[in-house]
C-alpha cells in the first residue's frame, strides 16, 4: 500500500480556477490536451461518471445509448458542470456524435462548445486533416481566450505531454514491482484525466520510488474496454489472487501516445493521435489491435484477456469475435463481459470473472 | 457409519443442493431443497441432521453458487468449474456441458482431460433461462410439469419472436387472444428458449457429446428440441440438479 | 476472366434469365392486376410501374449470381460514392439493400442468428448482423451473392459501417476503401471537403487496380449525369405528394426506392423513374390517393421496419392515415442538385459529406419542419430504431419540438429496422392508436 494523496476533480477545478485558468469538461476519448493547455485551459474529463442517476438524460437519449453517454449528459443536466467554461465533445462514435449535436442544437449550453472530428484509418491524409481540424480549434480557442499563443509555446506543451506519456509507460512496465492493488494503480493512473501535468508527474514519480525488485506472484490479466468502472471489477480480480497486469482501455493505455516527428506543432499532435495505440474509435484493423493486445500480454506475462465492454458500445462489439479467435490461436484465453457503469457489478459478472481466472490458472 | 470425505454445497438462486462423497468420490447422499433466504442457517440445519447418520468429522466443505459467500466452507469455487467437474466425472468424457438454471444458463466446453476450455453465460437478462418459461406458466396458471407436456404433445407451433422474458409473456397473451391454440403457443415458447440456448452453444463452438445439467434438464420438451436443433441426443444424468454440488464435493477430495 | 464464367454469364443472365424476366414483366404489365391479398378496400391499386421495380431487382440479383469472374464486384455502403466504380464497370452490391430484402422476406432473423452464433452481439446493427450472417452461412433468399473483389465503405451514414466492412475485409481478404466523411455539425468546413476529395482521388487508383483498367473521365461524367437525373426524378415523385390526396405512400416508396439506391447511374433507372412519374401524374390527374380515405397526412422518420411494412401500411390506412413524406426516402433525392457533371470529383466530395445522416440533429428537425409545412402534415412518426444510433439520437428532442412548436402530433415508435424481436404487434398498435387519437 502506498500513501499517495490524490486531489479530487472538484479540488482541482477549484484550485485551477482560483489561479485564473479556464476549465474544459471533456467527453471521451481522444483529444489534444496540449492544445487546451497552451490556452491556459485545464481539461477535466467526464467518463460518466459511474453511478450517476441517468433520469435526466433519458429525456434526450433512448435506452439503447450506452451508460457512458447517458451519464455524461445527466451529469451536465444535473448542474455538475456549471462551473466549467468549455464543453468538449470529440467525435468518438455515433452516440458521442449525437451528444455533441444535441448539445449544439437543443440543449445549447452557456459554455463554449468544441467538437473534434477524429479521422478514421491511419495514413497521411488523416494526419493532414486532423492538423487542419486542430488549427480550426486553435482559432476557436483564441477567439474565446483573446490571445494567440505561438508555435513555440505549443511545442513546449507537446513535449511535456510526450514526456508524461513516456513516464506512464514506465509506470506500466513497473506494474509487477509495485505494491499496489489494481484499484490503487488505476486510481493513480486515471488522475491524469484531470490533474495538471506537473502534479500528475510528481505522483507517478513518487509511486515509482516504491518499485521493488520482487515481482507480484499473481495471475496477470489484460483488461480491455473503455474504462474499469464500476471499479469493483478490479477488486473482484484482485480477490482471486490475480491482478490487472496491463490494459487496453480507452481511458488509459489507448491514449499513451508515442512521440511525434513533425516540427509543425499541429501536425505533431495529429501524428501522435493518429499513430497512437490502436483503438476501435479510430477504426484500426483487427491485426493492429490483435498485435497490440498480444504485445501487452507478452510484455507482462499476463495469462488472459478480459474484454470488459460497456453495453451498447458498438465499436467495441464488432472486434470481439475475430479478436477472440486470433487470441485463441495465439494461446491467449479471453473472456467477454458486458457492463453498465451505473449498476453495481451483477453476481453473474463476478462469477464469470472468477471462473475465467480459475480456468486460465488451471490450464497454465 | 460411513465416512464423508467431502461435501459440496451449491447454493443457487432458487434451490440449495448438497452432496456428500466418500473417498472414491461415490455419492453418499444428495439433498435438493428450495433455497431459503437465510441459506447459511438452512445449510447448517441440514448438515447437523446428516451428522446423525454420517461421520462428517473430517469432511472438507466446498461451496459454490450465488449464496456461497454466506456459507462456511474450506473453499469457494465458481459454478462453472464445479459443473464442469461434476459432469466430467459423471460421464467420464469431455464435450459440451449445458446447465440451464433458474436465472442463468451456462455452456461449458470441457477438454478430454476434464479442463474447462471455454464457457459462456447469459447476460443479465433472463432470455432463454428457466425464468422465461416460469413467467408464462405463472401468468397462465399452468404448472411447470404441464408446460412441457403440452409442448411435447402439440401438433403445431406458433413462432414467438421476442427473446425478452417480459415481452415474450405479452406476446404469448396476444397470440392466445387471437385464438391460437394454447399448446401451439407453449411449444413456440419452448422453441424460442431452446433457440437461445442453441445459439449460446454455437457461440462457444459445439463439441459433442452434449451433456445437460440443471433443473430444466428435466423438461422433456426442452431436451427433445435441443436434440432437434443440434442433431445430437443430449445425455442427462440421473439427477441433473446436483451436478454442481457433486463437482464441488469432488473438488474437496483433492484438497 | 474465365471463358467458362463468361459463357455461363452470357447464357444464364444475358440471354435466358434476362429475357425471361423481361417477358414476364411485359406480360404482367399488360394484364396488370394488384398482387393477391392487396387491400383494395383501403389502398389504391398498387402502382403498375411497380412491376419494373421487381424486374430491375430480379435482374440485378440474377446478374449477381453469374457475375463472378466476368465483372469486378464491389460491395458498398448505401451512401457510398459509387460513380467511380460504376464508370469502371463494377457490378455493385449493396449489403444494406440485401439486408432489407431479407427483412422484407422475413428471413433476416434466421440469417442474423448465424452471426450471433459466432459471437456478434445482438446489440450490433441488424443490417450488419444480417450481412455478416449471410457471409458466414451463405444463406440468402436470392440464391447466391457474388463475392466481393473490393469493398467500399463511406462513413457518411454511420460509423457502424467502418467496423462492419472491416469484418467483411477480414473474411473475404480483399481491399477495403474507406471514405471517411467528417460529421457536419452545422456547415462543412473547407478542410472537410478537401479531405474527402483527396480520399476519393486516392480511391481511384485502388479501384482501377482491381478493375484492371483505367478510369475514363467522360464515362464518369456520364454516370454522374445519369445518377443526377434519376435522383431528380425520384425527388419529383416524392414531391408529388404535396397534392391532396397524396398519390404514393411512403411504404410504397420504401419498395420502389431500391433502384435509386442500387442502380443509380444506369440509364434504365432514369427510364424507370420517368415511367413511374408518369403514372404518379396520372393518379394526380384522376384524384387517386395512395389510400382510399385520406383523413390524416403523416411523416415517417428513420429507416423502414422492413418486416412490418405491410402490417403498418394497412393498419394506418384502415384508420385513414396516409404516410406521405419521409426523411429516409428523401435522402436519395435531396442531394441531386449538388452534383455537378462538369466537376465530378469536387462535387462528389461535397455531395457525399452532406447526407442527412451526416448532419446535425437540428438539420433533421428543420427538414421535418419543412416537410410538415410543404406537405401539409398532421403528424409525424419517428421510428426510434435501436439498430441505427446516428438516425435515432436526437429524435426525442425533435419530437418535442414538432409537438410544441409546430403543434403536430408526434410519436416515438420503438422498434428495429431488421430485427423482429424488437417489435411487438400489440404494443405497436396501441401506441399508434393513441397517436391517431392525438391527431383527431
Amino acid at each position: 500500500m502506498l500513501h499517495v494523496k490524490i486531489p479530487t476533480r472538484k479540488e482541482v477545478i477549484e484550485e485551477e480556477k482560483s489561479k485564473g485558468k479556464r476549465i474544459a469538461a471533456v467527453y471521451p476519448i481522444h483529444y489534444p490536451r496540449e492544445l487546451f493547455r497552451v490556452f491556459n485551459i485545464q481539461p477535466v474529463e467526464v467518463w460518466g461518471p459511474p453511478k450517476t442517476d441517468t433520469k435526466k438524460a433519458n429525456a434526450h437519449l433512448q435506452s439503447y445509448i450506452c451508460s457512458v453517454v447517458q451519464s455524461g449528459l445527466s451529469f451536465y443536466l444535473e448542474g455538475y458542470l456549471d462551473i466549467v467554461d468549455l464543453i468538449v465533445v470529440p467525435h468518438s462514435c455515433d452516440s458521442l456524435q449525437g451528444l455533441g449535436s444535441i448539445f449544439k442544437d437543443f440543449i445549447k449550453p452557456k459554455q463554449e462548445l468544441v467538437t473534434i472530428y477524429l479521422p478514421r484509418e491511419k495514413n497521411k491524409e488523416n494526419v493532414e486533416f486532423l492538423a487542419n481540424e486542430l488549427k480550426r480549434i486553435y482559432k476557436q480557442l483564441s477567439q474565446l481566450c483573446g490571445f494567440e499563443p505561438d508555435d513555440e509555446k505549443l511545442m513546449e506543451e507537446i513535449k511535456t505531454e510526450e514526456k508524461i506519456d513516456k513516464l506512464v509507460f514506465k509506470f506500466y512496465k513497473s506494474r509487477e514491482n509495485l505494491p499496489l492493488s489494481s484499484r490503487e494503480f488505476y486510481t493513480i493512473l486515471r488522475s491524469r484525466e484531470y490533474l495538471p501535468p506537473d502534479k500528475f508527474k510528481s505522483i507517478l514519480e513518487y509511486a515509482l520510488l516504491h518499485a521493488s525488485k520482487g515481482k507480484l506472484k499473481k495471475t496477470g490479466i489484460v483488461l480491455s474496454g473503455l474504462l474499469p468502472e464500476p471499479m469493483d471489477i478490479l477488486d473482484v480480480i484482485d480477490d482471486m489472487d490475480a491482478f490487472v497486469a496491463i490494459d487496453d482501455m480507452a481511458c488509459c493505455m489507448r491514449r499513451v501516445y508515442g512521440e511525434g516527428h513533425s516540427s509543425d506543432p499541429f501536425e505533431r499532435i495529429a501524428e501522435r493521435i493518429v499513430n497512437g495505440p490502436p483503438d476501435p474509435t479510430k477504426g484500426n484493423s483487427f491485426d493492429e489491435r490483435f498485435e497490440f493486445i498480444k504485445s501487452l500480454a507478452d510484455l507482462t506475462s499476463a495469462k488472459g484477456v478480459i474484454f470488459y465492454n460497456v453495453k451498447f458500445c458498438e465499436p467495441e462489439y464488432f472486434y470481439h469475435p475475430i479478436l477472440k479467435e486470433k487470441l485463441s490461436k495465439a494461446q491467449i484465453r479471453s473472456l467477454i463481459i458486458e457492463n453498465d457503469i451505473n449498476e453495481p457489478l451483477p453476481q453473474q459478472t463476478i462469477t464469470r470473472i472468477k471462473a475465467f481466472i480459475e480456468m486460465i490458472r488451471e490450464s497454465s | 457409519m460411513e465416512t464423508v470425505k467431502s461435501i459440496g454445497i451449491d447454493a443457487g438462486s432458487t434451490t440449495l443442493k448438497i452432496v456428500g462423497v466418500n473417498e472414491e468420490g461415490k455419492i453418499l447422499f444428495s439433498i435438493v431443497e428450495d433455497a431459503d433466504p437465510k441459506v447459511e442457517e438452512q445449510t447448517e440445519h441440514i448438515l447437523n441432521k446428516l451428522k446423525e447418520n454420517y461421520d462428517m468429522e473430517s469432511s472438507k466443505i466446498v461451496a459454490t453458487g450465488y449464496g456461497s459467500n454466506l456459507i462456511k466452507a474450506d473453499k469457494k469455487v465458481t459454478e462453472i468449474t464445479c459443473h464442469a467437474k461434476g459432469i466430467y466425472e459423471y460421464f467420464k468424457t469431455g464435450g459440451t456441458a449445458v446447465d440451464i438454471g433458474g436465472q442463468d444458463n451456462k455452456v461449458i466446453l470441457i477438454s478430454k482431460n476434464g479442463k474447462v476450455i471455454d464457457f459462456i453465460m447469459n447476460d443479465k437478462c433472463a432470455s432463454g433461462t428457466g425464468r422465461f418459461l416460469e413467467n408464462t406458466a405463472w401468468r397462465l396458471k399452468i404448472p411447470m410439469e404441464k408446460m412441457a407436456e403440452l409442448a411435447l404433445n402439440s401438433d403445431g407451433e406458433v413462432k414467438i419472436s421476442s427473446t425478452c422474458a417480459v415481452f415474450a409473456e405479452s406476446e404469448v397473451i396476444s397470440h392466445l387472444s387471437r385464438g391460437q391454440k394454447l399448446e401451439h403457443v407453449i411449444k413456440g415458447l419452448h422453441r424460442a428458449m431452446v433457440k437461445r440456448i442453441t445459439s449460446m452453444i454455437y457461440t462457444v463452438g459445439f463439441n459433442p457429446p452434449l451433456m445437460l445439467s440443471g433443473g430444466v434438464a428435466k423438461n422433456k420438451a426442452v431436451v427433445k428440441m435441443l436434440e432437434e436443433e443440434l442433431g445430437e441426443k443430449p445425455r442427462i444424468p440421473e439427477n441433473p440438479q446436483i451436478m454442481g454440488a457433486f463437482g464441488a464435493a469432488l473438488i474437496g477430495l483433492s484438497q | 476472366m474465365g471463358v467458362k464464367d463468361k459463357i455461363k454469364y452470357i447464357f444464364s443472365y444475358k440471354i435466358a434469365g434476362k429475357l425471361l424476366i423481361e417477358y414476364n414483366t411485359k406480360k404482367t404489365f399488360k394484364n396488370f392486376k394488384p398482387p393477391k391479398n392487396w387491400r383494395t378496400d383501403i389502398l389504391a391499386p398498387s402502382l403498375r410501374t411497380g412491376v419494373y421495380t421487381k424486374e430491375i431487382i430480379a435482374k440485378h440479383y440474377l446478374e449477381g449470381r453469374y457475375v463472378s469472374g466476368v465483372k469486378p464486384v464491389a460491395w458498398v455502403t448505401s451512401g457510398a460514392p459509387i460513380e467511380i466504380l460504376k464508370a469502371l464497370g463494377f457490378y455493385i452490391l449493396y449489403p444494406e439493400n440485401h439486408g432489407a430484402l431479407c427483412g422484407a422476406r422475413k428471413v433476416a432473423l434466421e440469417i442474423s442468428e448465424e452471426a450471433e452464433k459466432k459471437g456478434y452481439s445482438i446489440d450490433i446493427c441488424s443490417y450488419a448482423r444480417t450481412d455478416i450472417g449471410a457471409t458466414l452461412s451463405k444463406k440468402t433468399p436470392v440464391g447466391k451473392l457474388p463475392k466481393p473483389d473490393l469493398l467500399l465503405c463511406c462513413t457518411n451514414i454511420c460509423q457502424t459501417v467502418l467496423y462492419w466492412y472491416r469484418v467483411l475485409a477480414e473474411y473475404y481478404k480483399v481491399p477495403l476503401i474507406v471514405i471517411d466523411t467528417p460529421f457536419v455539425y452545422d456547415e462543412a468546413k473547407e478542410h472537410d471537403i478537401e479531405y474527402v476529395k483527396k480520399q476519393l482521388e486516392a480511391s481511384i487508383e485502388v479501384s482501377e487496380k482491381v478493375a484492371g483498367k483505367s478510369l475514363s473521365f467522360s464515362k464518369l461524367k456520364e454516370v454522374v449525369r445519369l445518377s443526377k437525373m434519376a435522383a431528380e426524378l425520384w425527388l419529383e415523385i416524392m414531391n408529388a405528394n404535396k397534392n391532396k390526396p397524396a398519390p404514393i405512400s411512403v411504404f410504397d416508396q420504401f419498395i420502389h426506392m431500391a433502384p435509386i439506391v442500387e442502380k443509380r447511374g444506369d440509364p434504365e433507372t432514369v427510364d424507370f423513374y420517368s415511367k413511374m412519374l408518369d403514372e404518379i401524374n396520372e393518379r394526380i390527374k384522376n384524384g387517386i390517393g395512395a389510400i382510399k380515405n385520406e383523413r390524416k397526412r403523416v411523416l415517417w422518420d428513420n429507416l423502414p421496419i422492413w418486416y412490418k411494412i405491410r402490417f403498418l401500411s394497412e393498419f394506418l390506412a384502415e384508420n385513414g392515415v396516409s404516410v406521405i413524406a419521409s426523411t429516409y426516402t428523401n435522402a436519395w433525392g435531396e442531394l441531386a442538385p449538388m452534383m455537378d457533371i462538369e466537376r465530378p470529383i469536387e462535387s462528389m466530395a461535397k455531395t457525399y459529406v452532406y447526407p442527412i445522416l451526416n448532419r446535425g440533429t437540428g438539420h433533421k428537425l428543420k427538414t421535418m419542419e419543412t416537410m410538415v409545412k410543404e406537405f401539409d402534415l398532421d403528424g409525424a412518426i419517428l421510428h426510434s430504431d435501436r439498430s441505427c444510433k446516428p438516425y435515432s439520437v436526437g429524435q426525442m428532442d425533435q419530437r418535442l419540438k414538432l409537438l410544441n412548436e409546430l403543434g403536430v402530433a408526434a410519436l416515438l415508435l420503438e422498434a428495429d429496422h431488421n430485427d423482429p424481436r424488437a417489435f411487438a404487434d400489440e404494443q405497436i398498435k396501441s401506441r399508434l392508436k393513441a397517436f391517431m387519437e392525438m391527431m383527431d
